[in-house]
């Protein structure tokens, strides 16, 4: 045991961390539980119970095999931040996949992990049957999971545990957030849960109100109004209904949405900046002037050709229809008000491709949102019209291009090569996608749409997404949604250790 | 005022077929409404499906949503005839059984573009009901024998973990 302690070492770290995130992930299911509790569901509630007592026991059991980092004074190492982050969310999908598959709601496994990954993920598509039936108690846990995932389940742990500040900072950054608020990591945790919690109750409130003037009664509309806002804020796309945004045919809710998924799709670095009063941050920052360039271009392209087409033919149609399906594609939050088929019969291949772009786009970089991120966007735009900059200026001449993210920067190529290398990345997997889509039989329009919003954790379909997709395509998009969220560092980190262990074996042998 | 009378039956008689050849009509899938809009978009149709959620009150009209278990389409109903419905789906309950005669529009101008029907006529096919929760004893038992081991695992947990620091 001695030597296995010294030899493999990492075992126990990651063991004790991720022990610590699923008790964290244990007490969030009390909220449900005490959700099903009040409204006398009594099946969901022992759901809850079993799953609340399952994952307390397998994070018991992994803080007992790993207690003894606790008192170690070393700062984690950087591959176990990343490690940690990644393999912590493969755990937490199965525990979190509990109550889907105690309420029947899950065909199956692989239906309850891809469901449980859509949430945390906040891409928001949905395998779970019958949703016009859930109980309230497994809605209310489908929407924290989303809400939880866009701020990050390890930055949640955060704000509460860690000694060392140093080893927080590892384990934050292995969550794909690297933005530094405060000094310190846990309090820059903290921060980002505030901003979201004030948010929370802003968003609950105006949804519960408007959720009453549009026929709910004060229950059900306080109830839709957290749903609504904890998806909208995260990007997620879930909602309680079936017919997603369709169910309240309210152009009043829609627009409060899209303010909502639109400062979802913010960094909390710019939030922030705000809050302090840098309101000039707004127009300054290269991810807003991104955004807002890429937004207006294609919602004006997908407008002009749906119009033209005769799909919409008026004003209100066309920002009700179409500018809202394009923004909730470009923020990456999956909240749809036409049915998934109207994107193929209506939409057109231009409609489609409009999408698939504003899909692979996506939002901020530490935010909720999925994507390639504006800011990524941004540096290799920057970074290509420098390089053109150059070549048509007297060699003597030396240009320095500068870029405004919170605070001014001056373009390396070491940004711009990592920006298009994650880039890559992105198009490389929504390529994968599409090709395993089409192998199984999908059209190439279905399977680049259906792809896109994989990759960029939207959550948008055209319906290839069901229970009868092939095993294979539930597993590749798990992976995808996976991979997208954690924008690629810490899930190879996590292979490529892995592999790595597995190849040293094999060489022993 | 024979003439009047004559007018009278003309139109009962009239409204008499509408209605039989209404009633005719046959249930069109959601999803086959939705994949062949073109096809359906201004023509009446029919629809049969469990009322979902709870109406949506707006004044003198009311939007109900329907499912067939295909997909789920908002009729824009009168409130006096939507008040008709006894029981909407949900957790606890199987909401009525409709079956929906209207207009199904594409891109409904009136109401910003949206795919729904505008309700000509409607008949409650099946009452709904309140489901009873049956607790399964086994998955109550699983439950308690669960919770006193996660009990245990806190404790013996808790009690390493202080030990182990109190040892170093």
């Amino acid at each position: 045991m001695t030597e296995l302690k010294t030899r493999y070492p990492g075992i126990y770290i990651t063991s004790y961390y991720i022990g610590n995130i699923v008790l964290g992930t244990a007490t969030l299911m009390v909220i449900p539980l005490l959700t099903s509790l009040l409204l006398k569901e009594w099946n969901p509630a022992l759901d809850f119970a079993i799953s609340i007592s399952v994952s307390v026991i397998v994070g018991c059991m992994m803080v007992i095999l790993g207690r003894r980092t606790r008192k170690s004074e070393t700062p984690l190492e950087w591959k176990y931040g990343f490690i940690i982050a990644a393999l912590s969310w493969l755990v937490l999908m199965c525990l979190c996949s509990l109550p889907y598959l105690l309420s029947g709601h899950s065909k199956s496994l692989i239906d309850g992990c891809f469901d449980v990954m859509s949430g945390f993920t906040t891409t928001g598509l949905v395998l779970t049957q019958d949703l016009d039936h859930l109980s309230a108690g497994l809605n209310m846990w489908r929407h924290i999971l989303t809400f939880v995932g866009g701020q990050g389940m390890v930055v949640l742990a955060l704000s509460f545990m860690s000694k060392h500040t140093g080893s927080a900072y590892k384990l934050y950054c292995g969550e794909a957030k690297d933005i530094k608020l405060l000094p310190n990591v846990k309090y820059t945790a903290r921060i980002i849960w505030k901003i979201s919690m004030i948010y929370l109750v802003a968003g609950t409130i105006t949804l519960w109100i408007c959720g009453m003037f549009i026929g709910l009664s004060p229950l059900s509309a306080f109830f839709h109004g957290l749903y609504i806002f904890e998806s909208a804020w995260s990007t997620g796309g879930f909602a309680p209904n079936s017919q997603n945004m369709m169910y309240y045919h309210s152009f009043a809710y829609e627009v409060i949405t899209i303010i909502f998924f639109i400062l979802g799709s913010f960094n909390f670095g710019l939030h922030y900046a705000v809050w302090q009063g840098e309101r000039k941050e707004l127009v300054r920052n290269i991810e807003t002037r991104s955004f807002a360039l890429t937004s207006i271009l294609l919602c004006a392209l997908a407008a002009v050709k749906l119009t033209k087409l005769g799909v919409y033919s008026d004003a209100v149609s066309v920002f009700r229809r179409v500018i809202y399906n394009v923004l909730s594609a470009h923020t990456t939050t999956g909240f749809g008000n036409v049915y998934a088929r109207q994107f193929a019969n209506d939409w057109g291949d231009f409609g489609i491709f409009v999408m698939v772009i504003a899909m692979l786009i996506g939002g901020s970089a530490c935010s909720t949102a999925g994507g390639f991120k504006g800011l990524r966007v941004g540096i290799v735009f920057k970074g290509f019209n420098s390089d053109i900059k150059k070549v048509l200026s007297p060699e003597r001449n030396i240009r320095v291009t500068k870029y405004h993210h919170i605070k001014n920067y001056v373009l390396e190529d070491t940004f711009v090569k990592s920006s298009a290398l994650i880039i890559i990345c992105y198009i490389v997997l929504f390529s994968v996608n599409v090709l395993i889509g089409t192998f199984c039989g999908y059209s190439l329009a279905d399977s680049a749409f259906e792809a896109a919003s994989v990759s960029g954790n939207v959550g948008l379909s055209i319906g290839v997404t069901s229970d009868n997709m092939p095993p294979i395509m539930k597993i590749q998009y798990i992976l995808s949604m996976y991979l997208g969220r954690f924008e690629f560092v810490s899930a190879f980190a996590l292979f490529g250790n892995i592999g790595g262990r597995i190849g040293k074996l094999c060489i022993k042998r | 005022m024979h003439k009047t009378i004559r007018r009278f039956l003309l139109s009962a008689l009239f409204s008499a077929v509408l209605v039989v050849s209404a009633g005719a009509e046959e249930n069109v899938q959601i999803s086959n409404l939705i994949d062949s809009a073109e096809d359906f978009d201004g023509c009446s149709v029919a629809v049969e499906g469990e009322a979902i959620g709870e109406i949506l009150e707006r004044g003198q009209y009311s939007w109900v949503n329907i499912s067939d278990g295909t997909n789920a389409i908002g009729i824009w109903i009168k409130t006096s005839d939507a008040k008709t419905i006894a029981y909407f789906g949900d957790y606890k309950h199987i909401g009525d059984t409709v079956r929906i005669i209207g207009v199904f529009s594409k891109e409904c101008r009136e109401h910003g573009g949206e795919a729904d029907i505008h309700c000509i006529s409607i008949e409650i096919v099946r009452r709904g009901y309140t489901m009873n929760e049956n607790v399964p004893y086994s998955k109550a038992v699983s439950s308690v024998i669960l919770l006193f081991c996660a009990w245990l695992a806190a404790y013996i947990c808790h009690k390493k973990v202080n030990s182990s620091e109190r040892t170093d």
